[in-house]
């Protein structure tokens, strides 16, 4: 527990905050203001405004935004000499692993809750849509959530041991551009993969209103069964890649 | 004395590079243990095996009397604060807010955090952001952070690299502070002098190899100093003693060098003899760094 309290207390005054508040938020006026701009009203109301605002996000953007947080929040142990320190305490590896994905999943939820309001608030204030977002996407939100971490765990494994900024962010872009690849071309098992699996879980419920628009790989309706088998595989990805992280890191030398 | 670190055959190779060599190295309990050595002599990577934040080719740590590896060393690290390379500390936050990362970290009081930082006096400093701190403030930042788990031991890497000579004063301070309090410290550096007069104990590294270790005293001893004459006729003494010893004139006087005490007996009794008024002989006074010097020299360094 300690080591995940101290990873919130060095996200005080972190840049962190800004990618969670301002990326959403973009992304949520530029696809809504495309529409307007193209279509010049909602179809079929909230529906297209939340297909329209998490479509693009969570096929390209998302995993871009999860690699910018776990940069950003591996940044801080990169610099001065705090990756001996952290390696030098009685704390356990896997628990100095756990502590930064659970930061990043915070931050990752914070996204998501950014990204629901700015819907609401858009759909509500500025184009005066009728009644209220439907609460299947609230609940897909809450999925959309858990299968963001083991995306997180992966993004936190590549920026423990790379100690540029950049490097694992584009390997995010590059991954997530494939999965999605393999999502429309329907390449068996690849949804099981992490990649795959978010951006598969942002367009959950979007089949309802969807058809050959927007998204054209097989969308899943939001069932108990997808409840299910989302929070079950992102809960064995996550571990997975946290067990394989911290073996990892237990054997590896510091830098000279 | 209980011995608190001992390698054995501690040895580093990358590839074909060796790095350390066969280190034996004891630190008994309560020590002030200066490390020397010049700047890539392996020092760092040598505190770095004691922590197992590097491991060892072959050869093994141990601490307290027992091994210390990848698979002791979360155990082991609850009694051993250290500071190695730069200072740590997160640059965004203060210095309070990195005490209390700490403090949450290792499940400590309040009190452990109060006297960390009171021993490095940064108790007016707590508030600013770590960023804006001089390098000295964030070398005793550093200590405070080893400290506040009341370590054992403590092990510091060049803690007085680029500080100012005021700053090295009260660094030496805080080490006899902390040895006067029990706690055994482990202190490397390149530059003699700023270790000198605190360390107890010298271990004296060239090239990845240790080259003297002992006390101060035992490595005065280790090297001979030079026997000094003063008398009426330098140079013809200096002449009469060149079959039997090495010997020059310097500053007046003959020096004559590797002059055990009964070679000198010896000597003086020679120059007696070819009537040379002695006026007085004695052996030159050392420092550390002279003899220093000699060791590493003597190391093909």
């Amino acid at each position: 527990m300690g080591s995940i309290i101290s990873e919130f207390l060095k996200l005080k005054r972190s840049m962190s905050w800004s990618v969670v508040v301002l990326l959403p938020i973009i992304m949520v006026v530029a696809g809504s203001g495309s529409t307007i701009a193209v279509e010049g009203e909602f179809a079929d109301g909230w529906h297209t405004l939340w297909v329209r605002s998490i479509g693009f996000y969570g096929m390209a953007i998302l995993p871009v935004g999860i690699a910018i947080l776990a940069s950003l929040v591996w940044r801080v142990e990169h610099k001065n000499s705090n990756w001996n320190a952290l390696m030098s305490r009685p704390v356990p590896t896997w628990q100095i692993v756990v502590g930064k994905i659970a930061a990043i999943s915070i931050l990752a939820a914070v996204m998501q809750i950014v990204l629901v309001a700015a819907v609401i608030a858009l759909g509500k204030f500025l184009f005066g849509l009728p009644g209220m977002l439907p609460t299947d996407y609230l609940i897909t939100s809450l999925l959309i959530i858990a299968a963001q971490v083991p995306v997180v765990a992966f993004q936190s494994a590549l920026s423990t041991f790379a100690r540029s900024f950049a490097a694992p962010v584009a390997i995010a872009l590059v991954l997530t551009g494939a999965s999605t690849m393999a999502l429309l071309l329907k390449i068996p098992g690849v949804a099981m993969t992490p990649y795959a699996l978010l951006t598969r879980t942002t367009q959950t419920g979007s089949a309802t209103m969807l058809t050959g628009q927007g998204t054209s790989f097989d969308v899943s309706a939001l069932t108990p069964d997808v409840v299910g088998v989302t929070i079950g595989l992102s809960a064995v990805l996550a571990v997975i890649v946290i067990a394989g992280t911290s073996i990892i890191l237990n054997h590896t030398d510091t830098r000279t | 004395m209980a011995t608190i670190v001992a390698t054995e055959n501690l040895s580093k190779r990358y590839g074909k590079r060796t790095v350390v060599e066969d280190l034996n190295l004891y630190i008994p309990e309560g020590e002030i243990y200066g490390f020397l050595g010049p700047n890539g002599s392996g020092k760092s990577t040598t505190m770095k095996m004691l922590l197992s934040l590097v491991q060892p080719s072959s050869g093994g740590v141990e601490i307290m009397g027992k091994p210390m590896d990848r698979s002791t060393r979360r155990e082991h690290l609850g009694r051993i604060g250290s500071l190695i390379e730069s200072p740590p500390g997160y640059g965004h936050l203060t210095g309070r807010e990195n005490m209390r990362i700490i403090q949450r970290l290792l499940g400590l009081n309040d009190q452990q955090i109060e006297f960390a930082i009171a021993t490095v006096r940064m108790q007016g400093q707590m508030d600013k952001k770590v960023r804006n701190y001089s390098l000295g403030m964030k070398q005793r930042l550093g200590i405070a952070m080893a400290l506040a788990r009341e370590p054992k031991l403590l092990i510091l890497d060049e803690p007085t690299n680029g500080l100012d000579p005021a700053g090295i004063e009260e660094m030496r301070e805080l080490l006899r502070t902390l040895a006067d309090g029990g706690v055994t410290v482990m202190v490397s550096s390149h530059l003699l002098g700023e270790i000198d007069k605190s360390a107890t104990m010298l271990g004296i590294l060239s090239q990845g190899r240790m080259i003297f270790q002992g006390t101060r005293d035992e490595l005065f001893s280790a090297a001979t100093p030079d026997v000094l004459i003063r008398c009426d006729d330098p140079s013809r003494a200096s002449e009469l003693l060149a079959n039997s010893a090495d010997s020059r004139v310097d500053q007046g006087e003959v020096r004559v060098t590797e002059l055990s005490e009964r070679a000198t007996a010896g000597v003086i009794a020679a120059l007696v003899s070819e009537r040379i008024a002695i006026y007085e002989v004695r052996r030159d006074e050392q420092t550390l760094e002279q003899v220093f010097m000699g060791l590493t020299e003597g190391g093909g360094l």
